[in-house]
């Protein structure tokens, strides 16, 4: 069940466009649902997003897994969606990610134990001018080096 | 639009300014390859493989998505053109399996052509080929997804044809995967088109799969029967068994879609109830006989029971509306010879002094151009879904559609209102209309209106009618036995005559119009179905029928045919036991695609086909049998040696001009709840009830009795009851005072509806 409370903050969204455009508010209607269920969109939570914006399932669907900052299974209190589209990884990105990955004990797509971090492999951020890049929750971490990945994992608590 | 000329290939041709270069190639027969393309389809230009040398541009442009102008010049053949296809080609197959000597697609596949074609013996990528799960997207598609090239066609059938989006493209990159939503599966009367329009093996007909080659097969043109359509189509036949059924084009019938019912009845020919053999019924045992034999027995039968004694006008002649134009016309002959007066298709009705008799005269493809349309009585969706498949188009350009429906049903597109009437109101909601535009029009209201009530529902359909430039009534099934039917048909006639409106009858089912034009009905004084049904009968013949289903007093059917002295001659398809029950002599007779024939559709296109396979075993086409019964039977004028024959005698009789006279002075309502019992769309005729897969579906499934909550309570039933032999279902989505039955199944047989 989507809560009264999201569906006021995605009739928010709804109102930024025009009358019977609801389902461009699909992808904040994602977020907010997301947000209010651990992190984790379903099936059903996608469905329910559907019937709200008077879409298809399946187009809900498109969205929600062409996106990466939707999550279909348990993430941790912080996601570190390190980028490894060309720019980055022409700089060097998929060494940091093995660095990242060894530090943390982890492989991309899972959770540390004390369900404080997970790590994503993401495309493009649009941030290619600071290569190589991750995102740590809402926030950009760019020119990144393997010391100050180190920094900024270690401050994350 | 313009005309315009440009050079293709030194070659100078006209086009209109702005069309897409790749319907000027289609038009003039210059091949260019496709995949995500489809004329039916909008462009997406995805799969690149239609690039071609444009004159000017550096890089080559795809053909789908790019107009044509004054003076351009195009290749379609040169070095440029074909390294672009090429390399495409060597992308697409990347992630392709090449797996076509175990795929059903092969030999019919556009991807498998196009790589003899252009593709390459050596492929750059070596890396390893990504696999895809599949989806069970239902019985009647076989998904392969890991042949999928990602074209969309199915994506956008849904959207754009089938009105429901059903299948999408998830996941991004190479994890891109066309798949539907929580595998709930494929729900669309028209599903099965995705199967044509899928340029490789990733969608392919479940019922077929691992059957055969495309070109193994026979394939001939024939007419989809179930519906008042009469859809083109091609029938596939190996070895004298019905294989497989596909679409073929025509603009004005069905352009290239079928619906799924037309594409996969055809698994009930080789069903196990088939009736192989002639039987007759001695002295209350049943004996397989030859034909000789059993059409002596019936005419033996016929003389001693009925015609020694000259008793011809207690003779019954009942043909069920599936017949052919030629059948309908022997069956009539035979009987008009003997003196027998008594014939009748309309079986389903329950009073022949309450019909509707209703012209339809609008055209199938100028259904696409209303811009409004009132709907009444149908599940117009599964019960005709071509025409609404047409409807569907004019709403896409902007047609209004107004419904006045005694429940709820799914339409795959908005309506403007949807009007859920009682079905003993119904009528008075159109006499408000009628009277609403005599009104607007000023004139004098004829006596059956002055005491109408014109309310809102009437108010809004008047005004939409009156300010509309073409628009039609639609009257469907459910009305047939209203208590109103022939008032409402009348009164639809005359607003479509003030608002210069068209009408399009769809109360009719199957071969209907043909019946009705070679005048399969009472001749002279003759009995109507509901009278001989009622009067004390020495015999009838009986064309295809299966009493539980197709009469609307199905109990006093079986009783009229089952009493002793009642001498009844079957011509029938599959085994039924209640026909065994009462017959004394049954002939087995082809179904579908295994004689020839004609088909008269709603816009009066009379379609013949001839038969795609022999009949098995001892099985012969009924026009066949009813020409050699009238020989035995030493009547003349039977010489006929094929169909068509039978055909070129049919004289058109003139049209009959209705008069929508109205009698009833529409003062009360009458009282008391309606039954509106519908065999469910893939049970409406005798070969669609045997078709298994489509039985399996979710269509094939329904059977239901809706009621809303009041009806409940006055009926004495609830949720979980049965009605009439049918699982209740209460719902406020019911008018008052109705039960809407959507059945696969008989009733409970001696259960008056």
């Amino acid at each position: 069940m989507i809560s009264i409370r999201a569906k006021n903050q995605i009739d928010v969204w709804i109102a930024k466009y025009p009358k019977d455009r609801q389902s461009s508010a699909v992808m904040q209607a994602l977020k907010i649902v997301q947000a209010e269920n651990e992190n984790i969109l379903s099936a059903s939570t996608i469905q329910e997003v559907a019937d709200y914006l008077d879409m298809p399932g399946i187009a809900v669907q498109e969205v929600a897994t062409f996106y990466e900052n939707y999550n279909y299974k348990k993430v941790g209190k912080y996601v570190i969606r390190f980028c490894h589209n060309i720019s980055c990884m022409l700089n060097g990105a998929d060494d940091l990610i093995k660095h990242l990955e060894n530090k943390l004990g982890v492989k991309t797509g899972e959770v540390t134990l004390d369900g404080l971090i997970s790590v994503k492999k993401v495309e493009c951020l649009g941030a290619c001018v600071g290569a190589p890049m991750f995102q740590i929750n809402e926030k950009y971490f760019e020119n990144l080096t393997i010391d100050k990945i180190d920094k900024i994992v270690d401050n994350l608590k | 639009m313009t005309d315009i000329e440009i050079d293709i290939n030194g070659n100078i041709v006209t086009a209109k300014a702005g069309e897409m270069l790749i319907v000027v190639t289609d038009r003039e027969n210059i091949s260019v390859p496709r995949f995500c393309y489809h004329k039916k389809l909008s462009v997406v230009s995805s799969c690149r493989i239609c690039l071609v040398d444009v004159e000017g541009a550096i890089k080559p442009q795809p053909a789908c998505s790019t107009p044509v102008v004054q003076g351009m010049k195009v290749q379609t053949q040169n070095v440029k053109t074909k390294n672009s296809q090429k390399s495409v080609m060597e992308f697409l197959l990347i992630n392709h399996p090449l797996d076509c000597p175990i795929c059903d697609q092969g030999g019919e596949c556009e991807l498998q052509d196009l790589a003899v074609e252009y593709g390459s013996d050596v492929s750059s990528f070596s890396e390893g080929k990504r696999i895809v799960t599949d989806s069970d997207i239902g019985v009647l598609i076989q998904t392969d997804m890991t042949r999928c090239i990602h074209c969309t066609r199915c994506v956008r059938f849904g959207v754009e044809i089938a009105g429901i989006m059903e299948m999408g493209g998830t996941g991004r990159g190479e994890n891109l995967k066309i798949e539907p939503f929580l595998e709930q599966g494929i729900q669309s009367e028209l599903s099965g088109n995705m199967i044509d329009i899928c340029p490789v093996g990733a969608l392919t007909s479940k019922p077929f799969k691992y059957e055969l080659r495309s070109w193994q097969m026979n394939s001939i043109s024939s007419i989809a029967r179930h519906d008042l359509v009469g859809s083109n189509l091609f029938v596939q036949s190996y070895k004298g068994k019905v294989k497989r059924v596909v679409s073929a084009d025509n603009d004005l019938v069905n352009e290239i879609w079928i619906s799924d019912r037309d594409r996969f009845s055809y698994e009930s020919l080789t069903h196990e109830n088939r009736l192989l053999k002639p039987q007759i019924k001695v002295q209350g045992r049943w004996n397989q006989v030859s034909w000789e034999v059993a059409l002596d027995y019936a005419i033996k039968g016929l003389n001693s029971h009925i015609l020694k004694h000259q008793k011809a006008d207690q003779l019954g002649g009942l043909v069920s509306n599936t017949a052919t134009m030629e059948e309908f016309y022997l069956f009539k002959k035979i009987l008009t010879e003997i003196g027998c007066d008594n014939i009748d298709y309309r079986l389903n009705v329950k009073n022949l002094d309450n019909t509707i008799l209703l012209d339809s005269n609008i055209k199938l493809d100028a259904l696409e151009k209303i811009d409004y349309a009132l709907i009444i009585g149908t599940n117009i969706r599964l019960e005709q879904p071509m025409i609404n498949h047409r409807l569907r188009k004019a709403t896409k350009k902007g047609a209004d559609i107004d419904v006045l429906n005694v429940m709820v049903f799914d339409f795959n597109y908005s309506l403007h209102t949807e009007n859920i009437i009682a079905p003993n109101k119904i009528a008075f909601i159109l006499a408000g209309v009628l009277k609403s535009i005599m009104i607007n029009d000023g004139q004098e209201l004829p006596d059956y209106l002055i005491a109408i009530d014109v309310d809102e529902i009437a108010k809004n359909i008047a005004y939409k009618m009156l300010n509309s430039d073409s628009s039609v009534i639609i009257l469907g099934e459910h009305i047939i036995n209203n208590v109103d039917a022939s008032t409402i048909a009348n009164l639809v006639a005359k607003i479509a005559k003030s608002a210069n409106s068209r009408t399009l009858n769809l109360s009719i089912t199957g071969n209907t119009i043909a019946a009705n034009l070679v005048g399969c009905v009472p001749q002279n004084s003759g009995m109507n179905v509901n009278t001989m049904l009622a009067s004390d009968m020495r015999g009838f013949i009986l064309l295809d029928i299966y009493p539980q289903y197709n009469f609307h007093h199905l109990g006093a059917a079986i009783k009229a045919f089952e009493k002793d002295d009642t001498f009844v001659i079957s011509l029938n398809s599959f085994k039924d036991d209640i026909v065994v029950g009462y017959s004394d002599v049954i002939l087995p007779i082809a179904s579908i695609y295994e004689t020839s024939g004609t088909h008269l559709n709603i816009n009066n296109d009379m379609q013949s086909y001839t038969a795609a396979v022999k009949a098995p075993n001892e099985v012969k086409p009924a026009w066949k049998v009813l020409k050699v019964m009238a020989d035995l039977l030493e009547l003349p004028g039977f010489n006929y040696e094929d169909s068509t024959q039978v055909l070129a005698e049919i004289s058109y009789q003139s049209h009959v001009i209705h008069n929508h006279d109205i009698k009833d002075n529409l003062t009360s309502y009458h009282n008391g709840i309606s039954v509106i019992w519908q065999n469910s769309p893939y049970s409406i005729d005798a070969v669609l009830r045997h078709s298994e897969t489509l039985q399996e579906t979710k269509i094939g499934q329904m059977n239901n009795a809706y009621m809303n909550q009041t009806s409940a309570k006055t009926l004495k039933v609830s949720v979980g009851d049965k009605y009439l032999g049918v699982l209740v279902i209460i719902t406020d989505t019911v008018a008052d005072d109705c039960v809407f039955i959507n059945a696969n199944q008989t009733t409970n047989i001696y259960g008056q509806v």
